[in-house]
């Protein structure tokens, strides 16, 4: 936003120093997880700490993509993410605003139930979960847990979604009713224009907590045909901490992948935002 | 508008809880099923995840449906991360499968809470006159066998054996090694680069509490929820030995207290320990990691005071109790239970077999080859151990135990101030 | 709260019809909510309320996970229990420190990062997705990946900290590093996510507000104190009390690194509500740790979310 001033240099010098330090922090122990899916089993048990592998083996992306039917198990996560995702935008936003601007007790009842469902441990809620959706017989289904994953990540989107709302400052919402134009067509044109950045964000959320969600996954699904990606990484964790590194981390830098693809092109969008913003200015 | 919305609460309320009662009532729908042309289908979970060890399954599995057209059996793959938890809520939730792979230490609160079948009267004699004693023990819930045994690991001493020639020691032979000269080959090896032992103990419990028999080292008596505690110099004998060579011998390096085995398998393959406790099916492990021409050997099992004993914790194959089909599921598992089943099992997950037959076939096939001689040897010490009928263990082991084991191996607190710990914080 | 620096904005809020008393126009207005809450409603209901619920009233039971258990209420004797369970309050301090630092610390870090970001720095596409990344990764590798970044031995901050003649630190398994150990995994897992959302709440800032402060000659600091900060304002409380909280209720993370050790310095509450709902299957005793749980923390957070209703008041009357 920086448009009209003349950054100083050292400030610019000290700008790029931060920046580098978050790379690092950020970024090395990706490029450190990378590595190590190409080294062998020997070298992940030995001593040694290098960046660089002593001998490049690709046989951890082989074992991964063989041996647990990472792609079939990718498909369900990329269907129950996706459903996800978009499911929940939809459902967020008029309620996010409803939060946000609404007066009175449903505004207080809300946010009151979004913080019990984030602090109330997850694990007390399994058993009483399952059980709904066995009456509904959901259980061992994808579409059971998509809508659990919807409700799961509702009392974030909305507690967030709500947030950007109170951001757009109501005198834009009022000089659109004062020129005549509906609420309906006030949200439509005024006001969710300027949530697309927060909806972008969110929309991410969503994606990557279903994509790498595993506990709800583990619980809810039982026929192995149906298990989502995390649920097979998570085989690479065997009895007694016998955990098989390479393959592993193969497999993590492989699952990855579609989160990054999914976040570029929301990154986008998310981008766009400030765009609009400029040229509305 | 608030009494409308109390009201509300309320009806959701009750709602909740009796969608969880009345389901915790009508558990039995769990598990397979009968298909149409009369045939049963028994589900199987199993949690083996060595693609050798899946193929052994698969293949015993094949052959009884081969020959029990009326009784199927489906295999269903789970993993072992998670397995407790994924268990728990198919048992609560009532959809838990007909014959479930697991292991003693965890399957035994399963049975405690009633959900699983007594297999006394399925399993044939021989297959029960297969498995010593002291295992059975540790599938025994209430006089009733809850879980059929099948492999076991053991923890073994392994060596470096050029750094003990440098050091002069010889490797030990023979039935056992006593601690002291685990000690005395630990403070011979030590040099000013190398410690004599490395141990990973970061979560110390479960090897304290599977070494405690050679000792006598009981900690628990009574079962089920009337359990007493006692720690005396029995119980304390195997941490305050590990405290000795680390702080007063200096043999064993201390940061290897705070790793796991898998961590200080590298420091054994780099030279700078020479010996190194394992869960015996690192082994196999080293069959594969260790540098070219490092040189290995399995020690003979550490003797206690009271012999060469282990508290034996088996994986296991247990029955649902609400299965339509426990006596099918039963006999399946007394089929499954065949020495060439479980030895090929065993070979592909380097575990011990609890069968006698299975044992005599991984010794003929293996030849006794890379620790195979020592590993199987260790399955003679295996005894039941109190620890596995005690409820509240697991909750016990990790806010308890495993912290005060920690403190007192990293030196921060004596071993009066162990006993007292694990003593108040029982029940 | 969208009230930016007087000096710098049309005054805020105050139309006075909002105050005005019931009326046709409130109707509507309520008609309206309903339309707009109903699509998220029912699924919360479902799936949510009633298992909450469920689970908030079996603190007031004696209900076991065994078998066929009946289930009888007891009032608060689970409470009565709680209230002498020193272990568990112990770990309540760590869990504070534990959760409340790092969601201090990501906030702020995150602010940092989401300002870089924001401004006009080369690589910006390259850097944001770089960025993203650690929050893509499945959580399973979060733990064992810094497992071996902290290795004592083979690890690479050892390595790196040799080359400056600085010996060898033992992070998770020394008592007086594993929990600030712990702290930067849990930054580094929370940090993209939080600084996506912060980046957000900036473009969400309205162009025109930028201008007309820069037109009064405020410089990039005065700007951001007068104008993004405040304009960030609800996404930051949002956010950074959200962090909090799932910081505290999650032991994943913190029980892969270090299984509670050494000697219990990481073991925070949550780890023995499972340990009790699931081990001990005394989901009843549980629960009522789940209840105690949800109060203490709504209790904490209030203090820091009543400021923000506050403000929200002003801002609109």
């Amino acid at each position: 936003m920086n448009t009209n001033m003349k950054t100083p240099l050292p400030v610019t010098v000290l700008q790029y120093l931060a920046l580098g330090g978050f790379l690092l922090f950020l970024g090395f122990p990706v490029l450190w997880i990378v590595s190590a899916s190409f080294k062998s089993s020997a070298e992940l048990n030995s001593l040694s700490a290098n960046l660089i592998p002593n001998e490049w083996v690709f046989t951890n992306f082989t074992t991964a993509l063989e041996r647990q039917n990472l792609l079939s198990s990718a498909g369900n996560s990329f269907l129950v993410a996706v459903s996800t995702m978009v499911i929940a935008v939809i459902v967020t936003l008029p309620m996010s605003y409803a939060l946000a601007r609404l007066r009175g007790k449903l505004r207080a009842a809300g946010t009151v139930w979004i913080l019990a469902t984030q602090v109330f441990p997850q694990i007390l809620i399994i058993i009483p979960l399952f059980l709904v959706l066995r009456t509904l017989m959901l259980n061992d289904t994808l579409l059971g847990l998509i809508l659990v994953y919807v409700t799961f990540t509702l009392p974030f989107t909305l507690w967030m979604m709500q947030g950007y709302v109170a951001a757009v400052p109501r005198e834009l919402e009022d000089a659109g009713s004062m020129d005549g134009a509906s609420r309906f067509k006030v949200l439509v044109h005024i006001v969710f224009p300027l949530l697309r950045p927060g909806l972008m964000a969110t929309a991410m959320f969503t994606f990557v907590s279903a994509w790498n969600e595993f506990f709800l996954a583990l619980v809810l699904l039982q026929s192995p045909e149906l298990f989502t990606l995390p649920i097979t990484l998570r085989a690479f964790l065997g009895a007694e901490g016998q955990t098989q590194l390479g393959p592993l981390a193969a497999g993590a830098v492989l699952a990855t992948i579609p989160s990054l693809i999914v976040f570029s092109f929301l990154q986008k969008k998310l981008t766009g935002g400030m765009l609009a913003g400029a040229v509305k200015g | 508008m608030n009494s409308k919305k109390s009201i509300g609460a309320l009806a959701l309320l009750t709602a909740g809880a009796f969608a969880l009662t009345a389901c915790q009532q009508g558990s039995a729908s769990g598990g397979g099923g009968d298909s149409e042309d009369g045939a049963v289908t028994l589900q199987f979970q199993s949690l083996s995840d060595q693609p050798a060890t899946q193929e052994a399954i698969q293949a015993a599995v094949d052959s009884w449906n081969s020959d029990n057209p009326d009784v199927q059996v489906e295999i269903i793959q789970a993993g072992w991360d998670g397995a407790y938890d994924k268990l728990i809520t198919q048992f609560t939730g009532g959809t838990a499968p007909d014959i479930i792979h697991f292991e003693a230490a965890s399957i035994v609160a399963f049975a405690q809470d009633g959900y699983l079948a007594d297999l006394s009267e399925g399993l044939s004699e021989e297959t029960i006159a297969d498995i010593p004693e002291g295992i059975w023990d540790s599938v025994t819930v209430n006089d009733e066998i809850i879980a059929y045994p099948s492999t076991m690991q053991s923890y073994v001493a392994f060596a470096n054996a050029d750094l003990l020639e440098e050091a002069g020691v010889e490797v030990p032979t023979g039935d056992s090694m006593s601690w002291d000269q685990l000690a005395e080959i630990a403070e011979a090896t030590t040099t000013d680069d190398v410690y004599g032992l490395g141990w990973g103990l970061g979560s110390p419990a479960a090897t304290v509490m599977t070494l405690a028999p050679g000792f006598g080292g009981d900690f628990f008596s009574g079962s089920g929820d009337d359990v007493q505690i006692e720690v005396g110099d029995a119980e304390l004998e195997v941490p305050e030995r590990i405290h000795e060579m680390a702080y007063e011998d200096e043999s064993l390096d201390p940061v290897s207290l705070t790793q796991s085995g898998s961590d200080v398998l590298a420091s054994f393959y780099g030279g700078t320990v020479a010996m190194t406790v394992q869960g015996s099916f690192q082994a196999a492990n080293m069959a594969n990691d260790a540098p070219e021409g490092f040189n290995w050997v399995a020690l003979p099992p550490l003797e206690g005071s009271e012999g060469a004993l282990q508290a034996a914790n088996p994986q296991t194959y247990s029955v649902n109790i609400d299965s339509e089909h426990v006596e099918e599921a039963t006999a399946f598992l007394d089929f499954f239970a065949s020495g060439q089943t479980l030895a090929a099992i065993a070979q592909a997950d380097a575990l011990i077999p609890a069968s006698e037959s299975a044992r005599e076939v991984v010794a003929t096939e293996t030849g006794g080859e890379d620790g195979w001689e020592q590993i199987l040897a260790t399955a003679d010490g295996m005894v039941g151990a109190p620890f596995l009928q005690a409820n509240g263990y697991a909750e016990w082991k990790e806010t308890v135990l495993n912290p005060a084991l920690q403190q007192y191996l990293g030196d921060q607190i004596s071993s009066e101030e162990l006993a007292t710990q694990l003593t108040d914080g029982w029940g | 709260m969208s009230a930016p620096a007087p000096a710098l904005a049309p005054p805020s809020g105050g139309s006075p019809r909002r105050k005005a008393g019931l009326g046709p126009r409130q109707k509507a207005e309520r008609r309206e909510a309903i339309a707009l809450v109903i699509p998220a409603l029912l699924p919360i209901i479902v799936f949510s309320m009633i298992p909450l619920l469920a689970g908030v009233y079996l603190g007031f039971t004696n209900a076991t996970l065994a078998r066929n258990a009946e289930i009888e209420f007891i009032g608060f004797d689970n409470f009565v229990q709680l209230a002498q369970d020193k272990q568990f309050w112990d770990s309540f301090g760590i869990g504070l420190v534990w959760a409340g630092s790092v969601a201090a610390l990501t906030g702020m870090s995150a602010i940092a990062l989401a300002l870089l970001l924001n401004s006009k720095l080369r690589f910006k596409s390259l850097t944001r997705i770089i960025v993203l990344i650690p929050w893509a990764m499945p959580p399973v590798v979060t733990g064992i990946l810094w497992r071996m970044i902290y290795d004592v031995n083979s690890g690479p901050l050892n390595a790196a900290l040799g080359w400056f003649g600085i010996d060898k630190v033992n992070w998770l398994g020394d008592f007086s590093t594993a929990l600030p150990a712990v702290i930067v995994v849990g930054i580094w897992s929370g940090l993209p996510q939080t600084t996506v959302l912060l980046l957000a709440g900036m473009q969400s800032i309205p162009g025109e507000l930028h201008e007309a402060a820069a037109l009064d000659g405020a410089n990039g600091a005065r700007r951001f104190w007068h104008v993004t900060l405040p304009g960030l304002a609800p996404v930051l409380i949002a956010i950074t009390s959200i962090d909090f909280i799932w910081n505290f209720n999650d032991f994943g993370i913190v029980y892969v690194l270090t299984e509670g050790g050494p000697g219990g310095r990481t073991m925070i509450p949550p780890l023995f509500t499972y340990l009790e709902a699931f081990r001990n299957r005394e989901i009843g005793y549980a629960s009522a740790m789940g209840d105690v749980l949800v109060l203490a923390i709504l209790l904490i957070l209030s203090i820091y979310l009543v400021n923000q209703f506050r403000q929200n008041k002003e801002g609109r009357s």
